[in-house]
Protein backbone atom coordinates (compact mmCIF):
# COMPACT_ATOMS: atom_id res chain seq x y z
CA UNK A 1 0.00 0.00 0.00
CA UNK A 2 1.79 3.01 -1.18
CA UNK A 3 0.29 6.27 -0.32
CA UNK A 4 1.57 9.65 -0.92
CA UNK A 5 -0.26 11.51 1.65
CA UNK A 6 0.74 14.93 2.66
CA UNK A 7 -2.07 17.17 3.58
CA UNK A 8 -2.28 20.61 4.97
CA UNK A 9 -5.54 22.02 6.00
CA UNK A 10 -6.99 25.02 4.35
CA UNK A 11 -8.78 27.16 6.81
CA UNK A 12 -12.02 28.42 5.39
CA UNK A 13 -13.21 31.80 6.32
CA UNK A 14 -16.64 31.15 7.63
CA UNK A 15 -17.60 29.38 10.74
CA UNK A 16 -19.92 26.91 9.12
CA UNK A 17 -17.16 25.91 6.79
CA UNK A 18 -14.79 25.31 9.62
CA UNK A 19 -17.31 23.22 11.46
CA UNK A 20 -17.75 20.98 8.53
CA UNK A 21 -14.06 20.75 7.92
CA UNK A 22 -13.41 19.95 11.56
CA UNK A 23 -15.84 17.09 11.29
CA UNK A 24 -14.32 15.94 8.07
CA UNK A 25 -10.90 16.15 9.50
CA UNK A 26 -11.89 14.16 12.53
CA UNK A 27 -13.44 11.51 10.41
CA UNK A 28 -10.43 11.39 8.19
CA UNK A 29 -8.19 11.11 11.17
CA UNK A 30 -10.21 8.24 12.57
CA UNK A 31 -10.03 6.47 9.26
CA UNK A 32 -6.34 7.06 9.05
CA UNK A 33 -5.74 5.74 12.50
CA UNK A 34 -7.74 2.66 11.75
CA UNK A 35 -5.82 2.12 8.59
CA UNK A 36 -2.61 2.59 10.40
CA UNK A 37 -3.56 -0.04 12.87
CA UNK A 38 -4.43 -2.37 10.03
CA UNK A 39 -1.17 -1.66 8.34
CA UNK A 40 0.74 -2.39 11.48
CA UNK A 41 -1.07 -5.60 12.04
CA UNK A 42 -0.14 -6.59 8.54
CA UNK A 43 3.38 -5.98 9.54
CA UNK A 44 4.63 -4.84 6.23
CA UNK A 45 4.20 -1.21 6.72
CA UNK A 46 7.10 0.76 7.95
CA UNK A 47 5.92 3.61 5.90
CA UNK A 48 3.58 5.80 7.76
CA UNK A 49 0.96 7.81 6.29
CA UNK A 50 1.79 11.23 7.38
CA UNK A 51 -0.32 14.11 8.20
CA UNK A 52 0.47 17.56 9.22
CA UNK A 53 -2.62 19.13 10.58
CA UNK A 54 -3.44 22.44 11.95
CA UNK A 55 -6.75 22.87 13.65
CA UNK A 56 -8.24 26.33 13.76
CA UNK A 57 -10.70 27.75 16.17
CA UNK A 58 -14.12 28.17 14.68
CA UNK A 59 -14.31 31.88 15.22
CA UNK A 60 -11.64 33.21 13.06
CA UNK A 61 -12.42 36.83 13.00
CA UNK A 62 -10.93 38.08 16.19
CA UNK A 63 -9.69 34.97 17.76
CA UNK A 64 -6.48 33.55 16.77
CA UNK A 65 -6.55 30.05 15.41
CA UNK A 66 -4.77 27.58 17.44
CA UNK A 67 -1.51 26.95 15.81
CA UNK A 68 -0.52 23.96 17.78
CA UNK A 69 0.08 21.24 15.34
CA UNK A 70 -1.95 18.54 16.85
CA UNK A 71 -1.13 15.33 15.25
CA UNK A 72 -2.60 12.48 17.07
CA UNK A 73 -0.28 9.85 15.90
CA UNK A 74 1.02 7.40 18.30
CA UNK A 75 4.44 6.17 17.75
CA UNK A 76 4.79 2.53 18.33
CA UNK A 77 8.25 1.36 19.29
CA UNK A 78 8.50 -1.65 17.00
CA UNK A 79 8.13 0.63 14.04
CA UNK A 80 11.19 2.56 14.89
CA UNK A 81 13.33 -0.50 14.71
CA UNK A 82 12.48 -0.70 11.08
CA UNK A 83 14.61 2.29 10.49
CA UNK A 84 17.03 0.88 8.13
CA UNK A 85 18.75 3.20 5.82
CA UNK A 86 19.20 0.80 3.02
CA UNK A 87 15.62 -0.29 3.09
CA UNK A 88 14.37 3.22 2.99
CA UNK A 89 16.68 4.42 0.37
CA UNK A 90 15.44 1.82 -2.05
CA UNK A 91 12.09 3.46 -1.94
CA UNK A 92 13.20 6.79 -3.12
CA UNK A 93 9.84 8.36 -3.09
CA UNK A 94 9.04 7.66 0.45
CA UNK A 95 10.88 8.46 3.50
CA UNK A 96 9.66 9.00 6.93
CA UNK A 97 10.86 11.47 9.32
CA UNK A 98 9.72 11.89 12.83
CA UNK A 99 9.97 15.30 14.20
CA UNK A 100 9.58 15.45 17.88
CA UNK A 101 7.93 18.50 19.10
CA UNK A 102 7.44 19.75 22.59
CA UNK A 103 4.23 21.39 23.26
CA UNK A 104 4.38 24.96 22.28
CA UNK A 105 7.98 24.79 21.14
CA UNK A 106 8.61 24.10 17.57
CA UNK A 107 12.14 22.85 17.75
CA UNK A 108 13.13 20.46 15.13
CA UNK A 109 15.65 18.00 16.26
CA UNK A 110 17.40 17.67 13.00
CA UNK A 111 20.15 15.90 14.78
CA UNK A 112 17.65 13.28 15.73
CA UNK A 113 16.66 12.88 12.12
CA UNK A 114 20.16 12.49 10.91
CA UNK A 115 20.76 9.98 13.64
CA UNK A 116 17.97 7.87 12.30
CA UNK A 117 19.84 7.46 9.13
CA UNK A 118 22.59 5.53 10.71
CA UNK A 119 21.70 2.00 11.42
CA UNK A 120 23.80 1.75 14.50
CA UNK A 121 21.90 4.42 16.31
CA UNK A 122 18.52 3.09 15.34
CA UNK A 123 18.48 0.97 18.40
CA UNK A 124 19.47 3.88 20.52
CA UNK A 125 16.53 5.74 19.17
CA UNK A 126 14.20 3.26 20.66
CA UNK A 127 14.43 4.39 24.25
CA UNK A 128 14.29 7.97 23.09
CA UNK A 129 11.19 7.25 21.19
CA UNK A 130 9.62 5.54 24.08
CA UNK A 131 10.33 8.54 26.25
CA UNK A 132 8.98 11.02 23.86
CA UNK A 133 6.04 8.96 22.86
CA UNK A 134 3.68 11.15 24.73
CA UNK A 135 4.76 14.20 22.83
CA UNK A 136 3.36 15.14 19.53
CA UNK A 137 5.04 13.98 16.41
CA UNK A 138 4.82 15.24 12.94
CA UNK A 139 5.33 12.64 10.33
CA UNK A 140 6.17 13.99 6.99
CA UNK A 141 6.30 12.14 3.81
CA UNK A 142 8.38 13.34 0.92
CA UNK A 143 6.50 14.12 -2.16
CA UNK A 144 7.14 12.41 -5.40
CA UNK A 145 10.16 13.64 -7.23
CA UNK A 146 11.45 15.79 -4.42
CA UNK A 147 14.49 15.58 -2.28
CA UNK A 148 14.35 13.13 0.53
CA UNK A 149 17.06 14.61 2.62
CA UNK A 150 15.92 15.05 6.15
CA UNK A 151 17.18 18.57 6.20
CA UNK A 152 15.25 19.57 3.17
CA UNK A 153 12.17 17.91 4.54
CA UNK A 154 12.48 19.91 7.68
CA UNK A 155 13.00 22.98 5.62
CA UNK A 156 9.94 22.28 3.61
CA UNK A 157 7.79 21.77 6.66
CA UNK A 158 9.05 25.00 8.06
CA UNK A 159 8.47 26.83 4.85
CA UNK A 160 4.95 25.58 4.57
CA UNK A 161 4.18 26.62 8.09
CA UNK A 162 5.43 30.07 7.36
CA UNK A 163 3.48 30.35 4.15
CA UNK A 164 0.34 29.26 5.92
CA UNK A 165 0.74 31.99 8.43
CA UNK A 166 1.41 34.43 5.69
CA UNK A 167 -2.00 33.55 4.36
CA UNK A 168 -3.60 34.53 7.62
CA UNK A 169 -1.71 37.70 7.43
CA UNK A 170 -3.18 38.54 4.07
CA UNK A 171 -6.60 38.52 5.63
CA UNK A 172 -5.54 40.54 8.58
CA UNK A 173 -3.37 43.25 7.18
CA UNK A 174 -5.16 45.47 4.71
CA UNK A 175 -3.71 45.66 1.26
CA UNK A 176 -1.78 42.47 1.39
CA UNK A 177 -3.69 40.64 -1.27
CA UNK A 178 -1.45 41.51 -4.13
CA UNK A 179 1.80 40.84 -2.44
CA UNK A 180 3.40 37.49 -2.73
CA UNK A 181 6.69 36.62 -1.25
CA UNK A 182 8.02 36.74 2.21
CA UNK A 183 9.94 39.96 2.05
CA UNK A 184 7.01 42.04 0.87
CA UNK A 185 4.66 40.52 3.37
CA UNK A 186 7.07 41.14 6.18
CA UNK A 187 7.38 44.69 5.04
CA UNK A 188 3.62 45.12 5.17
CA UNK A 189 3.43 43.61 8.62
CA UNK A 190 6.11 45.92 9.88
CA UNK A 191 4.42 48.96 8.43
CA UNK A 192 1.11 47.98 9.86
CA UNK A 193 2.44 47.28 13.34
CA UNK A 194 4.31 50.56 13.32
CA UNK A 195 1.27 52.48 12.22
CA UNK A 196 -0.88 50.88 14.88
CA UNK A 197 1.65 51.66 17.56
CA UNK A 198 1.87 55.25 16.41
CA UNK A 199 -1.88 55.50 16.48
CA UNK A 200 -1.89 54.33 20.06
CA UNK A 201 0.67 56.97 20.94
CA UNK A 202 -1.24 59.67 19.21
CA UNK A 203 -4.52 58.69 20.78
CA UNK A 204 -3.05 58.62 24.22
CA UNK A 205 -1.64 62.06 23.62
CA UNK A 206 -5.02 63.25 22.47
CA UNK A 207 -6.68 61.83 25.53
CA UNK A 208 -4.09 63.47 27.71
CA UNK A 209 -4.87 66.85 26.22
CA UNK A 210 -8.60 66.42 26.30
CA UNK A 211 -8.76 65.38 29.87
CA UNK A 212 -7.24 67.63 32.48
CA UNK A 213 -7.18 64.80 34.92
CA UNK A 214 -6.80 61.14 34.44
CA UNK A 215 -10.29 60.23 35.42
CA UNK A 216 -12.61 59.47 32.62
CA UNK A 217 -16.23 59.53 33.22
CA UNK A 218 -17.69 56.77 31.21
CA UNK A 219 -21.23 57.32 32.30
CA UNK A 220 -21.61 60.83 31.19
CA UNK A 221 -19.55 60.05 28.14
CA UNK A 222 -22.01 57.47 27.05
CA UNK A 223 -24.96 59.60 27.81
CA UNK A 224 -23.47 62.48 25.98
CA UNK A 225 -22.71 60.22 23.14
CA UNK A 226 -26.29 59.27 22.89
CA UNK A 227 -27.44 62.84 22.98
CA UNK A 228 -25.01 64.04 20.47
CA UNK A 229 -25.97 61.44 17.99
CA UNK A 230 -29.38 62.86 17.28
CA UNK A 231 -28.34 66.39 17.97
CA UNK A 232 -25.26 66.74 15.90
CA UNK A 233 -25.67 63.75 13.70
CA UNK A 234 -22.34 62.44 14.69
CA UNK A 235 -20.47 60.03 12.56
CA UNK A 236 -21.46 56.44 12.62
CA UNK A 237 -18.11 55.75 14.15
CA UNK A 238 -19.48 56.81 17.46
CA UNK A 239 -22.60 54.80 16.98
CA UNK A 240 -20.57 51.72 16.37
CA UNK A 241 -18.51 52.42 19.38
CA UNK A 242 -17.44 49.92 21.86
CA UNK A 243 -19.98 51.36 24.23
CA UNK A 244 -22.20 48.47 23.69
CA UNK A 245 -25.74 48.60 22.53
CA UNK A 246 -25.97 52.33 22.48
CA UNK A 247 -28.78 51.90 20.07
CA UNK A 248 -30.93 50.36 22.70
CA UNK A 249 -30.63 53.57 24.60
CA UNK A 250 -31.43 55.64 21.61
CA UNK A 251 -34.66 53.83 21.23
CA UNK A 252 -35.75 54.94 24.61
CA UNK A 253 -36.87 58.23 23.42
CA UNK A 254 -35.36 61.42 22.26
CA UNK A 255 -37.59 64.07 23.70
CA UNK A 256 -36.18 64.17 27.22
CA UNK A 257 -32.73 64.37 25.68
CA UNK A 258 -33.41 67.85 24.46
CA UNK A 259 -34.47 68.94 27.86
CA UNK A 260 -31.36 67.49 29.33
CA UNK A 261 -29.24 69.24 26.83
CA UNK A 262 -30.74 72.56 27.70
CA UNK A 263 -29.99 71.90 31.31
CA UNK A 264 -33.45 72.32 32.56
CA UNK A 265 -33.13 71.69 36.19
CA UNK A 266 -36.81 71.20 36.64
CA UNK A 267 -36.77 68.27 34.32
CA UNK A 268 -39.46 65.74 34.51
CA UNK A 269 -38.97 62.94 36.88
CA UNK A 270 -40.04 60.54 34.21
CA UNK A 271 -36.73 60.89 32.59
CA UNK A 272 -35.87 57.81 30.69
CA UNK A 273 -34.57 55.18 32.91
CA UNK A 274 -31.46 55.23 30.84
CA UNK A 275 -29.98 58.03 32.88
CA UNK A 276 -30.98 56.51 36.12
CA UNK A 277 -29.64 53.20 35.11
CA UNK A 278 -26.39 54.49 33.87
CA UNK A 279 -25.78 56.40 37.03
CA UNK A 280 -27.11 54.55 39.94
CA UNK A 281 -26.62 50.89 39.94
CA UNK A 282 -27.51 49.91 43.35
CA UNK A 283 -31.11 49.94 42.32
CA UNK A 284 -31.58 48.40 38.95
CA UNK A 285 -34.71 49.86 37.54
CA UNK A 286 -37.03 47.21 36.24
CA UNK A 287 -38.20 47.32 32.71
CA UNK A 288 -34.92 48.45 31.28
CA UNK A 289 -33.32 45.89 29.12
CA UNK A 290 -29.58 46.05 28.92
CA UNK A 291 -27.05 43.70 27.72
CA UNK A 292 -25.36 41.67 30.38
CA UNK A 293 -22.01 43.13 29.52
CA UNK A 294 -23.20 46.61 30.10
CA UNK A 295 -24.64 45.71 33.47
CA UNK A 296 -21.44 44.23 34.66
CA UNK A 297 -19.30 47.00 33.33
CA UNK A 298 -21.26 49.67 35.07
CA UNK A 299 -21.47 47.79 38.27
CA UNK A 300 -17.74 47.45 38.29
CA UNK A 301 -17.23 51.10 37.64
CA UNK A 302 -19.62 52.25 40.28
CA UNK A 303 -18.24 50.09 42.94
CA UNK A 304 -14.87 51.69 42.66
CA UNK A 305 -13.57 54.84 44.20
CA UNK A 306 -15.72 57.84 43.68
CA UNK A 307 -14.56 60.96 42.03
CA UNK A 308 -17.09 63.59 41.44
CA UNK A 309 -17.51 64.72 37.95
CA UNK A 310 -16.80 68.39 37.79
CA UNK A 311 -18.98 69.66 35.05
CA UNK A 312 -22.30 68.05 35.45
CA UNK A 313 -23.87 68.23 38.87
CA UNK A 314 -25.76 71.33 38.20
CA UNK A 315 -27.13 69.79 35.11
CA UNK A 316 -28.41 66.66 36.52
CA UNK A 317 -29.18 67.19 40.14
CA UNK A 318 -32.71 68.20 39.47
CA UNK A 319 -33.46 65.11 37.54
CA UNK A 320 -31.66 62.79 39.77
CA UNK A 321 -33.13 63.82 43.02
CA UNK A 322 -35.84 61.37 42.61
CA UNK A 323 -33.41 58.59 41.98
CA UNK A 324 -31.23 59.44 44.90
CA UNK A 325 -28.11 59.74 42.95
CA UNK A 326 -24.72 61.22 43.08
CA UNK A 327 -22.65 60.87 39.99
CA UNK A 328 -20.03 58.53 41.02
CA UNK A 329 -17.51 56.66 39.15
CA UNK B 1 -17.65 39.87 17.13
CA UNK B 2 -18.86 38.53 20.41
CA UNK B 3 -15.42 37.70 21.68
CA UNK B 4 -14.27 41.03 20.39
CA UNK B 5 -16.76 43.01 22.43
CA UNK B 6 -15.97 40.93 25.45
CA UNK B 7 -12.32 41.68 25.04
CA UNK B 8 -13.08 45.33 24.55
CA UNK B 9 -15.16 45.53 27.69
CA UNK B 10 -12.46 43.78 29.65
CA UNK B 11 -9.92 46.16 28.28
CA UNK B 12 -11.93 49.25 29.16
CA UNK B 13 -12.58 48.02 32.65
CA UNK B 14 -8.97 47.38 33.35
CA UNK B 15 -7.86 50.55 31.70
CA UNK B 16 -10.16 52.72 33.74
CA UNK B 17 -9.18 50.88 36.87
CA UNK B 18 -5.54 51.45 36.15
CA UNK B 19 -6.10 55.10 35.43
CA UNK B 20 -7.85 55.54 38.70
CA UNK B 21 -4.98 53.97 40.54
CA UNK B 22 -2.64 56.35 38.78
CA UNK B 23 -4.89 59.26 39.49
CA UNK B 24 -5.08 58.58 43.17
CA UNK B 25 -1.34 58.54 43.54
CA UNK B 26 -0.56 61.97 42.16
CA UNK B 27 -2.69 65.03 41.96
CA UNK B 28 -1.14 67.17 39.30
CA UNK B 29 0.68 65.75 36.36
CA UNK B 30 1.90 67.53 33.38
CA UNK B 31 0.90 66.62 29.89
CA UNK B 32 3.68 64.20 29.05
CA UNK B 33 3.33 62.32 32.26
CA UNK B 34 -0.34 61.96 31.76
CA UNK B 35 0.17 60.68 28.27
CA UNK B 36 2.67 58.16 29.48
CA UNK B 37 0.37 56.97 32.17
CA UNK B 38 -2.52 56.64 29.81
CA UNK B 39 -0.49 54.65 27.35
CA UNK B 40 1.00 52.47 30.02
CA UNK B 41 -2.34 51.70 31.54
CA UNK B 42 -3.75 50.93 28.15
CA UNK B 43 -0.95 48.56 27.29
CA UNK B 44 -1.09 46.69 30.53
CA UNK B 45 -4.84 46.56 30.45
CA UNK B 46 -4.76 45.08 26.98
CA UNK B 47 -2.15 42.52 27.83
CA UNK B 48 -3.97 41.40 30.93
CA UNK B 49 -7.39 41.53 29.37
CA UNK B 50 -6.37 39.07 26.74
CA UNK B 51 -5.78 36.54 29.46
CA UNK B 52 -3.64 34.43 27.26
CA UNK B 53 -0.18 33.10 27.46
CA UNK B 54 1.17 34.56 24.28
CA UNK B 55 4.64 35.74 24.83
CA UNK B 56 4.09 39.31 23.80
CA UNK B 57 1.59 39.68 26.63
CA UNK B 58 4.00 38.26 29.09
CA UNK B 59 6.83 40.35 27.75
CA UNK B 60 4.81 43.55 28.02
CA UNK B 61 3.81 42.87 31.58
CA UNK B 62 7.25 41.86 32.70
CA UNK B 63 8.69 44.91 31.01
CA UNK B 64 6.30 47.10 32.92
CA UNK B 65 7.03 45.37 36.16
CA UNK B 66 10.69 46.15 35.91
CA UNK B 67 10.05 49.66 37.06
CA UNK B 68 9.12 49.69 40.68
CA UNK B 69 6.70 52.51 40.37
CA UNK B 70 4.52 50.53 38.07
CA UNK B 71 4.58 47.44 40.15
CA UNK B 72 1.54 48.12 42.29
CA UNK B 73 -0.37 49.24 39.27
CA UNK B 74 0.44 46.12 37.37
CA UNK B 75 -0.35 43.88 40.29
CA UNK B 76 -3.70 45.45 40.84
CA UNK B 77 -4.58 45.28 37.22
CA UNK B 78 -3.52 41.74 36.76
CA UNK B 79 -5.69 40.50 39.51
CA UNK B 80 -4.99 37.67 41.87
CA UNK B 81 -5.36 34.83 39.44
CA UNK B 82 -2.81 36.17 37.03
CA UNK B 83 -0.11 37.01 39.50
CA UNK B 84 1.45 33.66 38.96
CA UNK B 85 2.53 34.97 35.62
CA UNK B 86 5.71 36.75 36.68
CA UNK B 87 7.32 33.54 37.84
CA UNK B 88 6.33 31.87 34.66
CA UNK B 89 7.63 34.83 32.76
CA UNK B 90 11.10 34.54 34.18
CA UNK B 91 11.26 30.87 33.44
CA UNK B 92 9.89 31.32 29.99
CA UNK B 93 12.13 34.20 29.18
CA UNK B 94 15.24 32.54 30.46
CA UNK B 95 14.28 29.28 28.83
CA UNK B 96 13.58 31.00 25.56
CA UNK B 97 16.84 32.87 25.79
CA UNK B 98 18.71 29.69 26.38
CA UNK B 99 16.82 28.07 23.60
CA UNK B 100 17.59 30.95 21.30
CA UNK B 101 21.25 30.84 22.15
CA UNK B 102 21.61 27.13 21.68
CA UNK B 103 19.61 27.37 18.51
CA UNK B 104 21.90 30.06 17.25
CA UNK B 105 24.90 27.89 17.89
CA UNK B 106 23.24 24.97 16.16
CA UNK B 107 22.27 27.11 13.23
CA UNK B 108 25.70 28.55 12.84
CA UNK B 109 27.38 25.17 12.81
CA UNK B 110 24.73 23.93 10.48
CA UNK B 111 25.27 26.81 8.14
CA UNK B 112 28.98 26.32 8.16
CA UNK B 113 28.52 22.69 7.20
CA UNK B 114 26.14 23.60 4.47
CA UNK B 115 28.43 26.24 3.16
CA UNK B 116 31.24 23.76 2.99
CA UNK B 117 29.04 21.53 0.91
CA UNK B 118 27.77 24.17 -1.38
CA UNK B 119 31.04 25.68 -2.41
CA UNK B 120 29.91 25.67 -6.00
CA UNK B 121 28.07 28.68 -7.35
CA UNK B 122 27.57 30.86 -4.32
CA UNK B 123 25.97 33.90 -5.85
CA UNK B 124 24.83 32.65 -9.19
CA UNK B 125 21.28 33.33 -8.16
CA UNK B 126 21.51 36.88 -7.00
CA UNK B 127 17.80 37.35 -6.66
CA UNK B 128 17.38 34.74 -4.00
CA UNK B 129 20.44 35.99 -2.24
CA UNK B 130 19.02 39.49 -2.10
CA UNK B 131 15.66 38.19 -1.00
CA UNK B 132 17.27 36.30 1.82
CA UNK B 133 19.06 39.37 3.01
CA UNK B 134 15.89 41.42 2.85
CA UNK B 135 13.92 38.85 4.75
CA UNK B 136 16.58 38.67 7.40
CA UNK B 137 16.62 42.40 7.80
CA UNK B 138 12.91 42.62 8.10
CA UNK B 139 12.62 39.84 10.61
CA UNK B 140 15.11 41.74 12.69
CA UNK B 141 12.96 44.84 12.54
CA UNK B 142 9.85 42.88 13.39
CA UNK B 143 11.59 41.34 16.34
CA UNK B 144 12.26 44.77 17.68
CA UNK B 145 8.69 45.90 17.16
CA UNK B 146 6.84 43.06 18.75
CA UNK B 147 7.36 43.02 22.50
CA UNK B 148 9.36 40.05 23.54
CA UNK B 149 10.23 39.23 20.00
CA UNK B 150 13.97 38.95 20.24
CA UNK B 151 13.97 35.50 21.63
CA UNK B 152 11.64 33.86 19.16
CA UNK B 153 12.21 31.88 16.06
CA UNK B 154 10.71 32.99 12.82
CA UNK B 155 7.59 30.90 12.82
CA UNK B 156 6.41 31.83 16.27
CA UNK B 157 7.45 35.40 15.61
CA UNK B 158 4.96 35.67 12.80
CA UNK B 159 2.29 34.09 14.93
CA UNK B 160 2.97 36.47 17.78
CA UNK B 161 2.99 39.39 15.42
CA UNK B 162 -0.41 38.52 14.08
CA UNK B 163 -1.85 38.13 17.54
CA UNK B 164 -0.30 41.42 18.52
CA UNK B 165 -1.82 43.12 15.49
CA UNK B 166 -5.25 41.89 16.47
CA UNK B 167 -4.98 43.24 19.95
CA UNK B 168 -3.50 46.51 18.80
CA UNK B 169 -6.51 46.94 16.55
CA UNK B 170 -8.79 46.47 19.50
CA UNK B 171 -6.79 48.93 21.55
CA UNK B 172 -6.84 51.56 18.83
CA UNK B 173 -10.58 51.12 18.36
CA UNK B 174 -11.34 51.61 22.00
CA UNK B 175 -9.02 54.54 22.46
CA UNK B 176 -10.31 56.25 19.39
CA UNK B 177 -13.91 56.02 20.46
CA UNK B 178 -13.05 57.26 23.91
CA UNK B 179 -11.15 60.18 22.47
CA UNK B 180 -14.00 61.05 20.17
CA UNK B 181 -16.50 60.84 22.97
CA UNK B 182 -14.46 63.11 25.22
CA UNK B 183 -13.99 65.49 22.37
CA UNK B 184 -17.68 65.66 21.74
CA UNK B 185 -18.29 66.06 25.41
CA UNK B 186 -15.94 68.96 25.67
CA UNK B 187 -17.34 70.56 22.60
CA UNK B 188 -20.86 70.34 23.85
CA UNK B 189 -19.74 71.69 27.18
CA UNK B 190 -18.14 74.67 25.59
CA UNK B 191 -21.17 75.35 23.45
CA UNK B 192 -23.45 75.11 26.39
CA UNK B 193 -21.40 77.42 28.44
CA UNK B 194 -21.34 80.04 25.76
Amino acid sequence: MLHCHYTTMNIPGNTSGTDVSVLERQQARMKWQQQQQEGLSNGNDHRFRARVEIKPDPDLQYEWPDFSDACQDQLIPPLMTDHNVKKRKTHEDYKQKAVSKENGVKDKKIKGCSDENSTETSLKEKPKVVETQKQEYIHVRARRGQATDSHSLAERVRREKISERMKYLQDLVPGCNKITGKAGMLDEIINYVQSLQKQVEFLSMKLATLQPRLDFDIDSLIMKEMFEIPAIGYSSEVANSTYFQVNSLLEMGNSPIDTMLRRSTGGPVSIPEAFVLSSCFNQMQPGVTWDGDLHNLYRMEIQQESTTIPFQPHKFTGSYEGSNLKMEL
Amino acid sequence: MHTCTKLKSEFIKKWMKGLQICCSSKTNMDFLERKKKIKLCADIALASAKNSTTSWCIALISEAKKHDENKTLVDNLLGPELRIKPQKTNHQMSASHKRARSKKILKKSHHVCQRMKKMGPPKSNIATYITKILVKERTQVLKRLVPGGESMDEISLIKEALDYILSLKVQVDVMRTLANATEVLNQSDSTIFD
